[in-house]
């Protein structure tokens, strides 16, 4: 019972840093429909920005948020600006893209390897092994915050998506880009602004990972696919839908370590995703754009 | 001064030319519609006056402002509204939001509170599904919401883009007796449609388009009356 209940809070807690990390992805697919391979070079960006911010000027890694995120938000423009928006979209578009978006992470991986080279990095602050006592079970309490700012980050872009103006030009570009020519809404702005939104999260999740895991210039890929999984599990970028998807991915991997040797955890999902994929194409909860 | 002076225009898809030089005019207050075949160039008209097709030629001047150079989603904001073929709603958005974006430029939006209340007075079953996500509407409630959307831009001129299209008799009516009655409201209307007899019914003047040129112009009236047109497209 105790192990049961672990277990379930583990599960919760991977499940708030699992749904920041896969909305960027799905938000981008969602209204762009492109694939952003480029979302796992952005995660390790993120990590080694707050990895320098925090060794060279002793920032605490969560009050860097207001540096990292804006930094991942500017490079999503200037991504999108520079070479994003020469891309077709769609199925039409689809090898283009995926091509264009992994050179460009091979690219940022090279330049993390030149300049950190390839060894481990951790962020390790003086709280960083402290605990928490949470229904009775010891939480580390790194868990307990990017968990806890994993949720906020759901809860404000469910707010911006749904109660403000260019939120809901955001979803109404998703769902048909013509009509919101016609009533003013400058698409093209709506793409960049998206690219970026999807792309400060991928930062956020990059720093926020860097906080629980050592890292390396190949960190990204598998939080890309995992963010690949819960987005096919989850539907295109609702938020309920994406924090569902992150909670099944979530649970599934930590009871696996009940029946399989820790090293196999990675590839629950995977099996997961080819389920999915072969039983509920649509995704578990619907195939609803942006509703 | 016209409310709508297009000029000679000529608009290509690709190689294809669908426009061989169109002009037409619009005064205050009128309804003017073009009528034509399937394929004649109706609907890249109203698309070349919103500014979704780029001219090759010609010139689209609003209340005697060229248009020229003016991208597609600064027109609006201007005071020009279309409600386009197949209504292109957000379908997975409430009524009220597709609403709401119609008034998503900076005129409109301040007072779209008004404008809201004004649109729901005049169709009462959208105030009735304000909630309802749009694509889950029947077509005569779809084609209420898309009008409803182009008159929440507080447009001076309102295009329609075959609005009876794919509905009952019933709601056909409906729909020419509401251009008719925004055009009470003070609203200019350029109106496209196929069936010919109720758009000059409606309209004021009329142009026959065929084959991206107009064939004929003049008061809705005598084209109704006219002998050719009678039999080239009532079949009479
Ligand atoms: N997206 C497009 N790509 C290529 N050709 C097009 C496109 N849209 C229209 N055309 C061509 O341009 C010409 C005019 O089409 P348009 O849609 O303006 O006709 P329409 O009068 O609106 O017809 P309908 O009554 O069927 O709506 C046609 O020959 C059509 O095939
Ligand atoms: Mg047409």
């Amino acid at each position: 019972m105790d192990q049961f209940l672990s277990l379930v809070v583990s599960a919760v807690l991977l499940a708030g840093l699992y749904a920041a990390m896969a909305f960027g992805l799905g938000l981008i697919y969602g209204v762009l429909r492109i694939v952003n391979l480029a979302h796992g070079g952005v995660i390790m960006a993120g990590a080694y920005t707050t990895w320098v911010l925090f060794t060279r000027f002793g920032m605490d890694p969560y009050l860097s948020i207001p540096i990292v995120v804006p930094l991942a938000f500017l490079f999503g423009v200037g991504l999108y600006k520079g070479l994003v928006r020469f891309l077709p979209r769609g199925a039409a578009g689809g090898v283009q893209s995926l091509l264009l978006l992994f050179g460009v992470w091979l690219v940022m991986q090279n330049v993390a390897y030149l300049l950190f080279s390839g060894n481990d990095q951790a962020i390790r602050t003086s709280y960083s092994t402290r605990g928490l006592s949470l229904l009775g079970v010891i939480v580390p309490l790194n868990r307990l915050v990017v968990f806890v700012i994993g949720l906020l980050t759901l809860a404000v872009l469910h707010v911006l998506l749904t109660r403000t103006y260019v939120g809901k030009a955001i979803r109404a570009v998703a769902q048909n880009p013509d009509s919101c020519t016609l009533v003013g809404i400058d698409v093209e702005r709506i793409y960049t602004l998206t690219f970026a939104i999807g792309t400060a999260l991928a930062g956020l999740a990059g720093l926020l990972l860097s906080t629980l895991f050592a890292f390396n210039p190949g960190a990204g890929a598998v939080e890309l696919l995992k963010s690949f999984v819960i987005v096919v599990l989850g539907g295109l970028g609702s938020v309920v839908g994406i924090a569902l998807g992150a909670f099944v991915l979530a649970t599934v991997e930590v009871f696996s370590i009940l029946v399989l040797p820790s090293f196999l955890t990675a590839a629950v999902g995977f099996v997961l995703l080819v389920l999915v994929l072969v039983f509920r194409p649509g995704g578990l909860f619907g195939q609803k754009v942006l509703s | 001064m016209s409310v709508l002076e297009v000029q000679d225009i000529e608009v290509f898809y690709g190689d294809a030319q669908a426009l061989f030089g169109v002009s037409l005019t619009v005064e205050q207050g009128e309804i003017v519609t073009i009528v034509g075949s399937n394929g004649a160039g109706k609907t890249t008209t109203l698309r070349a006056i919103a500014g979704i097709r780029p001219l090759a030629k010609g010139e689209v001047a609003f209340e005697g402002t060229s248009l020229k150079g003016v991208p597609a989603g600064e027109r609006p904001g201007m005071g020009i509204a279309l409600v386009p073929e197949g209504r292109e709603l957000w379908p997975q958005m409430t009524v009220e939001e597709n609403l709401e974006l119609g008034a998503f430029s900076p005129r409109a939006r301040k007072d779209r509170v008004a404008t809201l209340r004004y649109v729901y007075t005049l169709f009462p079953r959208l105030a009735e599904r304000r909630r309802q996500l749009a694509g889950t509407m029947s077509g005569g409630e779809q084609q209420m919401c898309a009008i409803g959307r182009a008159l929440m831009s507080k447009p001076r001129l309102l295009m329609f883009d075959e609005p009876s299209l794919g509905l009952a008799p019933i709601l056909v009516q409906q729909v020419f007796a509401n251009v008719q009655r925004l055009r009470d409201e003070g609203l200019t209307i350029l109106l496209v449609e196929q069936n010919l007899k109720k758009a000059l019914e409606t309209a004021d003047r009329g142009y026959v388009i065929e084959t991206g040129a107009i064939a004929q112009y003049g008061p809705a009236s005598e084209l109704l009356a006219d002998e050719s047109i009678r039999a080239a497209y009532l079949g009479i």
